[in-house]
């Protein structure tokens, strides 16, 4: 499985496919979030923008490999664990990048309520945004893996079908993505910092549903 | 490969509703064995070499006994971000060798396909022939248990193809399986194990083998400690063996095993004595005739 990871991260990053994706993420934190906002406000709008890209992610690394170049790697270690290798690496990947936002949004925000009376621990606040960043790219990798190859082939349906999952999972009630947003939201309005595991409990089990369900139909359906 | 890779009742279709591709197929892959798919285009044949590699999974049926496989594709996509060592490496870990056997196999097989001038260079920029050199080294560097060639020979040089078959011919020796499919009737003529024909979307052993064709050979003289045998690797490649004198032994040998058959015969204990290796006087499927 470790030289599996290897060839895929290898070609995620050699393929310079992830541009795009970080690129837009990258925007989408430098329009909505600035130095000196409330710090939990802005924790929880970098969560929500990781959601997308970790499906965008996990599109990538599954579709990125040519199908002959595929074939063998399948050959070799079966279709399940061929497939598993490339949505970890996508997990992987999107966990990396929305790390690195949740730290340096941590550093650069003020480290109080949104009226600037109560005081927020850095500390806990960053620890709050990592549990809902992993929960949105838990979230995100599952939407992924659900809405690409092997499930939907073509990219006309794949991709709207992929952006309006990622939307739902996002906004709906009930979602965990959703409740560890809005729970730093309203944390940033009471002061309560939401420091609750039950969101990434619950976005561990999706995604490992979803992960199962790719992994045994790859090599089911067409190639 | 210890145990025999077996195909039961086997059946393969696209989408749940899509029409069967392959229905009804019963194969036994043996340890060391060399097969032969043919069939007409799209009846089937690169859909039996999918399920036969594992890359695709049966609709219907089962396969058992999955040895450690490789496989080449017929068309080997340049696409890939690597340089030629580099993928090679990556496939070599992944078909579980350490990095360092890995990359020192890689530059060594891709000496041998003629491609080793092109290690360090990025596989966008490689030609489609050097390319496919790529995609047989993948598959060739691990020492498979069984070995999945669709079309592997297409666009390979003359030396390629003929190493190649060499590689085939090492690869059956060492107690590896080979299935292949190539449109050349003349590839690895007269050595396969057993040939398969798809027809009408299920597999038939080959009837009527009136005119197999026969390949190119070599004559191979030997000799050997008196009243000895000819090891039984020999024996076993070997089209025919003669015994003109006590002791000597003529061996006429498909060229692409005449390396096998010689390290049977120089390794043997007590090692034997070639005395002439040389193209036959008469193509033996003539000298048969009556």
């Amino acid at each position: 499985m470790t030289a599996l990871l290897r060839y895929q991260t290898a070609l995620l990053l050699r393929s310079q496919r992830w541009l795009p994706p970080v690129i837009l993420y990258a925007v989408f934190l430098g329009v909505g979030v600035q130095s000196g906002q409330p710090v939990l406000d802005s924790l929880g709008y970098t969560a929500a923008g990781l959601l997308p890209v970790a499906a965008w992610l996990v599109r990538i690394c599954v579709t990125g490999e040519p199908p002959a170049a595929r074939a063998c790697v399948v050959a070799a270690r079966g279709p399940a664990r061929a497939h598993l290798a490339a949505l970890l690496t996508a997990l992987f990947a999107a966990v990396v990048l929305g790390t690195a936002a949740t730290l340096l949004v941590t550093v650069i925000s003020q480290h109080a309520t949104n009226d600037h009376r109560l005081p927020v621990p850095a500390l806990r606040a960053g620890a709050a945004g990592l549990l809902a960043t992993l929960a949105c790219a838990l979230l995100g990798s599952a939407v992924g893996a659900l809405t690409n190859r092997p499930l939907l082939r073509s990219p006309g349906r794949a991709v709207p079908a992929m952006l309006l999952a990622a939307l739902l999972s996002t906004v709906a009630a009930g979602s965990p993505a959703q409740a560890a947003v809005s729970g730093l939201v309203t944390g940033s309005e009471s002061g309560r910092i939401p420091v609750s595991p039950l969101p990434v409990a619950a976005a561990v089990l999706l995604a490992t549903a979803a992960f199962a369900v790719a992994c045994a139909l790859n090599g089911r359906r067409s190639p | 490969m210890h145990r025999d890779l077996e195909l039961v009742r086997v059946g393969r279709r696209y989408g749940i509703r899509g029409p069967w591709v392959l229905r009804g197929v019963d194969l036994t892959i043996t340890p060391g064995s060399l097969t032969r798919v043919e069939g007409a285009n799209g009846t089937g044949k690169s859909t039996l070499l999918r399920l036969v590699a594992g890359i695709d999974t049966p609709t219907e049926g089962r396969i058992t006994g999955r040895p450690r496989t490789a496989y080449v594709p017929e068309r080997f996509p340049s696409a890939l971000p690597f340089t030629p060592v580099g993928y090679l490496t990556h496939l070599g870990t992944v078909h579980g060798l350490s990095r360092r056997t890995a990359a020192a196999r890689a530059a060594d097989w891709l000496e041998r396909f003629g491609a080793g001038a092109y290690a360090a260079t990025p596989m966008a920029h490689l030609s489609k022939g050097t390319s496919q050199k790529v995609a047989v080294a993948q598959a060739l560097l691990a020492d498979p248990e069984l070995l999945v060639l669709d079309e592997a020979w297409t666009g390979l040089d003359a030396e390629a193809r003929a190493e190649l078959e060499r590689a085939v011919a090492e690869r059956t020796a060492a107690g590896g399986a080979v299935v292949f499919v190539d449109h050349d009737p003349r590839r690895l003529a007269g050595v396969p194990d057993a040939t398969h024909q798809v027809v009408d979307g299920t597999l038939r052993p080959r009837t009527g083998q009136v005119a197999a064709p026969v390949g190119p050979h070599t004559v191979v003289i030997v000799q050997g400690p008196a009243g000895g045998r000819l090891p039984a690797d020999a024996t076993r490649t070997a089209a025919s063996a003669e015994e003109p004198a006590p002791g000597t032994y003529r061996l006429t040998v498909p060229v692409s095993h005449s390396d096998v058959v010689l390290r049977a015969l120089l390794t043997a204990r007590p090692p034997w004595h070639v005395v002439t290796v040389s193209a036959p006087d008469v193509p033996p499927d003539e000298k048969d005739r009556p």
